[in-house]
């Protein structure tokens, strides 16, 4: 058996690690959305679901860390192909076009490595603001539990959080369009007609991701905090 | 017959150290019929009767299989059109008065030696690491002792057809040699004559691929849009799947 | 000038297996002692190559294009014969050497033919364990298609891509044995000279087209496949670095050159648009299986095609030969479409054209089913003429397609030279007067897989070998004469192009020396071609230095061979009072206007010695006689 390190870090072997990678994320940016969609629930819907989380103790740590390492190793590899692709053209050219057609160079393709940086940066971000908060405390079931719904919507209701969230998640859904479609054909999973489906399941994915995680900041901001109608505050 | 005039800014450079530029040239009295490369001839022959330097480009059997031509016109490998070498493309796909801007493939593994002529040995150095079928003359067995499926016969023919241009290295935003590698590899990693060797020839064909400086594949597949014989990305993806089998075995 | 074919005696099917059981052979230890330099990376070279290397003898090879990859056997479009009988339909490889040797109208050698024929076998075995993807019936064995008018049908074939794909075989076989050590491949090196050492061929010349620069390399044999010459008609099917040289400088060193006017003309090409025309382009020979040839019957009949009325079109192939129709062989189909474009007949603003008309086809059999057929050329045709078939008919016209004739070998494919070898469309051995569809790339890979490998190694065991060195006077000598012939080509600094001269040389060639030729077109042709090469001389003016990559310099020196070369070529068809094969004299045809063979005073192989080139070409012609005693010679009719 060949060195499966040395085979992980080649340059085929990146490629299928950013795939693996990348579908990791994409089901837990859907995991993410599930929970983030607790905020239209009951009125202590959404805290219920993070005392939930936090059961999971050293599980929760657990998770947290390798969602950390896979996303670290997502963002590394991702920025040395960026790196690697002006080392293998010094020279560039004066005029480029696509051919279209099959090609799948797009907004969403050719910006990869911009909205994954950006997504990176934002990354730190959300968990300074979300994870790392102040938070109120609530009593849930005679257990003291972090007030994470408050902290949201009083979050939101400030217009550089809304709408930097909201662009930052147009980003997401732009890195998604191309992203979920070459994830699967950097694991070999896309034959020739597959290829086109899974294409348009990508950039179906990517739209209802995308508008699902811009829908609650907006919705906040504009509907004004607790005064929204589809929001219940206690 | 239509005529037209043709505004040409072309890449030259001197050797693979020179620094290069572009230099604006002018013809008239181009045919419509003309090929691409016959246009060039022309503007040829013009410099050499001017006693300039005739732009240098690669061609051969200007039929479209040879594979020696590569450039790249108005940033597009081979040209505007589709499953076409450049060899194939006629002066009819422009109009009076357009201007062309014509460049080698551009990537550190396929250095300029003059003006368009690039040096694609790289490709031939990742055959060499393992893009063939061990057999010694003589030691062949009767041809039809083994049945191929025609369906497994014709997909390793569609991925066999790759005639090596590059234009898949050019289109790139990458400079990545992934489809050149990966058809190869699809077309004899599907045959049976090919298994004995599938595991070793995909780790030896991979590695030489990176070594030679290529870029990794973001799976942009505007490989496949310039592709001349139309060779799809499933090469990749094939290339792939074989890649992880042969690391876990 | 000895020519010895040295063709092994007994029956016709035990000749080479007997011959291979004398032939001497190189023990592995001393193998690896022996250098082979190989010239060209096509078929025949590439294949050579890999089994020269695999048996253990260090091999150089050297191809002028950028990889060994890209040899002109790579556009090859229809197939390759092969005597397996997988149809049952009566074949061996007594029928494939019978149809070859009368395809070739009796002007081959019958030993070298018959060996041709059985290694055909092998070749499709080979190519099938390299992973070469024939084309294949449902139940996964091989197909075959009839091919060019044979009444078998055995060739193998790659849809329109066989040669490619025969081609990346041997290629790949080539490039193994590179990642062994055993073959160091140059690219871009154009061989200039042969050195011959004490009467043996010893080493050659090149020049290094990317730095310029002249380089020494020997070795115990040379092996040259460097593909045929029609690049001297300027517009062929060849590919645009095709060309004589490096054959032509082993003439110039003493290899005799054989039937040089054995040129085959191939009737389906898209015809000339403008002056500008750099190539032809072939079409598959099958089309004719669907289209039917024709011309206006009125040369001033200026109509669009397709409203000129049935009784108003002159189907002239079906007319003349009912029984072949559309489907009359190569030379036929050409020398008829000459005959009538040369009446005034001919279609298409040049007037260089007939039609190749596919109505009534898709009339009977539907769009479809001719799409199916022909689309992918239907589509290459449209490409290029912006015409589109489907709706009115093809002009085809004939052009340039492969050259019989060669540098003379014995049964070994050894020249007149001691060591230097001659494998493929290089050689004059196997095609005769007309080589018949799909029968070059069998020669080819005969020649490179199965002939060399022996032969080569028979002479390196026979012959003394004492070491040579690069730094030897013959050498150094060499290396000064091809240095030389660049550096006048680049002070001449006239004010014609190499291309003019060129394309003026091919028009001289195309008239007088083409499809058919008289005694007196071929008498100015020789004129003709003496003052143009003189010309060429005073006024030819080439750009650049030789120092760096400079194609016209390239280019030069490679039309300089064909002015020479094109002499001999008209010396030869005047030489040759009879019709053969794909050379017709006007002079010798049947009533109905056939070619009229004369064995009793030409059943030899025309074979020329150098002497020199002072204003005109000095040569000396030898004849091999050629004798058939298994064959009964016939005259061909196609009525």
């Amino acid at each position: 058996m060949p060195n499966l390190l040395q085979a992980a870090t080649s340059q085929v072997g990146r490629k299928i690690l950013t795939g693996l990678t990348g579908i990791f994320l994409v089901l837990f940016i859907i995991f993410h959305l599930g929970g983030n969609l607790a905020i239209f629930g009951e009125a202590d819907a959404m805290n219920r679901y993070s005392l939930m989380l936090h059961d999971f103790g050293p599980l929760l740590w657990l998770a947290r860390i390798g969602l950390l390492v896979v996303f670290v190793i997502h963002a590394w590899i991702g920025i040395s192909i960026w790196f690697r692709k002006r080392k293998a053209r010094p020279q560039k050219y004066e005029v480029y076009s696509s051919k279209g057609g099959p090609s799948k160079q797009s907004l969403s393709s050719r910006s990869m490595a911009f909205t994954g940086v950006v997504l990176l940066v934002f990354v730190v971000f959300h968990i300074n603001t979300f994870a790392l908060g102040d938070m109120d405390t609530v009593l849930i079931d005679g257990r003291e539990a972090a007030d994470v719904k408050s902290l949201v919507i009083d979050t939101f209701q400030s217009p550089v959080y809304a709408f930097s969230y909201a662009f930052v998640m147009l980003l997401l859904g732009t890195h998604l369009g191309h992203g979920v479609w070459s994830a699967f054909t950097s694991l070999g999973l896309t034959g020739k007609k597959a290829s086109a489906m899974m294409y348009t399941i990508g950039g179906i994915m990517a739209i209802v991701l995308a508008i699902g995680f811009l829908f609650i900041p907006l919705y906040i901001y504009f509907g004004g905090g607790c005064e929204a109608a589809l929001i219940q505050c206690a | 017959m239509s005529t037209m005039t043709i505004n040409l800014k072309v890449w030259r450079q001197k050797n693979q150290n020179a620094q290069g530029s572009f230099q604006d040239y002018t013809l008239s009295d181009v045919s419509e019929h003309m090929s691409f490369l016959e246009m060039l001839d022309v503007l040829n022959e013009q410099l050499i009767k001017e006693d300039k330097d005739p732009v240098e480009f690669d061609y051969d059997c200007r039929e479209g299989i040879c594979g020696s031509c590569n450039m790249v016109i108005n940033g597009r490998a081979h040209g505007p059109k589709r499953l076409t070498a450049a060899c194939q493309l006629h002066m009819r796909n422009y109009s009076d008065g357009d201007t062309i801007v014509i460049e080698p493939p551009r990537a550190a593994a396929f250095p300029v030696i003059k003006d368009l002529v690039v040096d694609r040995s790289a490709f031939d150095r990742i055959i060499e690491a393992g893009g063939y079928v061990s057999v010694k003359t003589g030691a062949a067995p009767e041809a039809n002792l083994i049945p191929v499926e025609q369906h497994t016969s014709n997909v390793a023919f569609d991925y066999a057809t790759c005639i090596g241009c590059g234009a898949c290295v050019a289109a790139c935003p990458n400079s990545s040699a992934s489809l050149f590698t990966g058809a190869k590899l699809a077309h004899l990693n599907s045959l049976p004559q090919g298994q004995p060797e599938r595991k070793l020839r995909t780790l030896a064909m991979v590695e030489q691929m990176e070594k030679e400086g290529f870029g990794d594949c973001s799976n942009y597949a505007e490989c496949e849009a310039v592709c001349p014989v139309g060779i799809s990305i499933a090469a990749i993806a094939e290339m792939r799947k074989d890649y992880v089998k042969a690391s876990f075995s | 000038m000895k020519l010895d074919p040295k063709t092994p005696s007994g029956p016709l099917e035990e000749k080479w297996n007997r011959h291979l059981k004398d032939i001497k052979l190189v023990s592995p230890n001393n193998k690896r002692k022996h250098k082979v330099i190989v010239v060209g990376t096509g078929l025949a070279g590439a294949s050579a190559a890999a089994s020269l290397a695999e048996l253990g003898y260090n091999v150089q090879t050297f191809c002028i294009q950028d990889s060994a990859r890209r040899a002109h056997s790579i556009a090859a479009q229809g197939g390759i014969n092969a005597a397996k009988n997988y149809q049952n339909d009566g074949d061996s490889v007594w029928r494939l050497f019978y149809d070859t040797i009368k395809g070739g109208d009796y002007r081959s050698r019958e030993s070298n033919v018959y060996r041709l024929a059985e290694n055909s076998n092998h070749i499709i075995d080979q190519a099938v364990a390299q992973g070469v993807p024939f084309g294949r019936e449902y139940g996964g064995l091989l197909d075959n298609r009839s091919f060019g008018g044979a009444q078998v049908s055995r060739t193998f074939y790659s849809r329109g891509q066989t040669g490619q794909q025969l081609l990346l075989g041997a290629y790949q076989a080539m490039m193994k044995m590179v990642h062994a050590g055993k073959i160091e491949s140059f690219t871009r090196h154009e061989m200039l000279d042969l050195v011959v050492v004490n009467g043996k061929a010893r080493g050659i010349i090149t020049r290094d087209l990317v730095s310029g620069t002249i380089n020494k390399y020997e070795a115990d044999a040379v092996v040259l496949c460097t593909g045929g010459y029609g690049n001297v008609f300027y517009l062929s099917t060849n590919a645009k670095n095709s060309n004589v040289t490096a054959a032509w400088r082993c003439h110039k060193r003493g290899a005799a050159f054989a039937n040089p006017c054995y040129v085959q003309i191939h009737p389906t090409c898209i015809p000339v648009s403008g002056d500008y025309q750099s190539k032809l382009t072939l079409m598959s020979e099958s089309l004719r299986n669907d289209g039917r040839v024709w011309v206006p019957r009125d040369k001033d009949d200026k109509r669009h095609p397709n409203e000129i009325p049935e009784e108003e079109r002159y189907y002239y192939l079906e007319e003349r030969y009912p029984s072949f129709g559309n489907l009359v062989p190569r030379d036929v189909a050409s020398r008829n479409a000459k005959m009538v474009t040369d009446e005034g007949l001919g279609v298409g603003e040049t007037g260089l054209a007939v039609y190749l008309d596919f109505r009534d086809a898709i009339n009977r059999d539907g769009e479809d089913t001719i799409r199916a057929r022909y689309g992918n050329l239907f589509d290459m045709y449209t490409n290029i003429t912006d015409e589109n078939p489907y709706k009115q008919p093809m002009r085809i016209f004939p052009a340039v397609h492969y050259t019989m004739g060669g540098l003379w070998v014995d049964y070994n494919l050894m020249s007149n030279i001691p060591g230097l070898f001659v494998a493929g469309e290089a050689n004059f051995s196997d095609h005769g007067a007309n080589r018949l569809g799909a029968s070059a790339l069998m020669q080819g890979l005969s020649d490179g897989y199965f002939i060399i490998p022996y032969t080569v190694g028979n002479y390196i065991a026979e012959e003394e070998l004492p070491k040579v060195s690069v730094d030897d006077e013959a050498f150094a000598a060499a290396a000064k004469d091809s240095q030389d012939q660049l550096d006048r080509l680049l002070s001449v600094k006239g004010n014609k192009t190499v291309i003019e001269f060129h394309r003026e040389l091919g028009k001289i060639m195309w008239d007088k020396v083409g499809i058919s030729r008289s005694k007196e077109g071929l008498e100015s042709a020789i004129e003709e071609i003496r003052a143009l090469r003189e010309d060429f001389w005073q006024n030819v003016r080439v750009p650049g230095e030789a120092s760096y990559y400079n194609k016209y310099l390239e280019f030069a020196a490679r039309v300089a061979d064909f002015f020479e070369l094109a002499e001999l070529m008209a010396i030869d068809a005047l030489d040759r009072d009879e019709s053969c094969g794909c050379h017709l004299r006007d002079e010798y045809q049947t009533e109905e206007g056939e070619a009229l063979r004369n064995d009793e005073e030409y059943s030899y192989v025309s074979a020329w010695e150098f002497l020199g080139v002072n204003g005109k070409l000095e040569t000396k012609l030898h004849k091999e006689d050629l004798n058939f005693e298994f064959v009964e010679l016939k005259q061909r009719s196609y009525k």
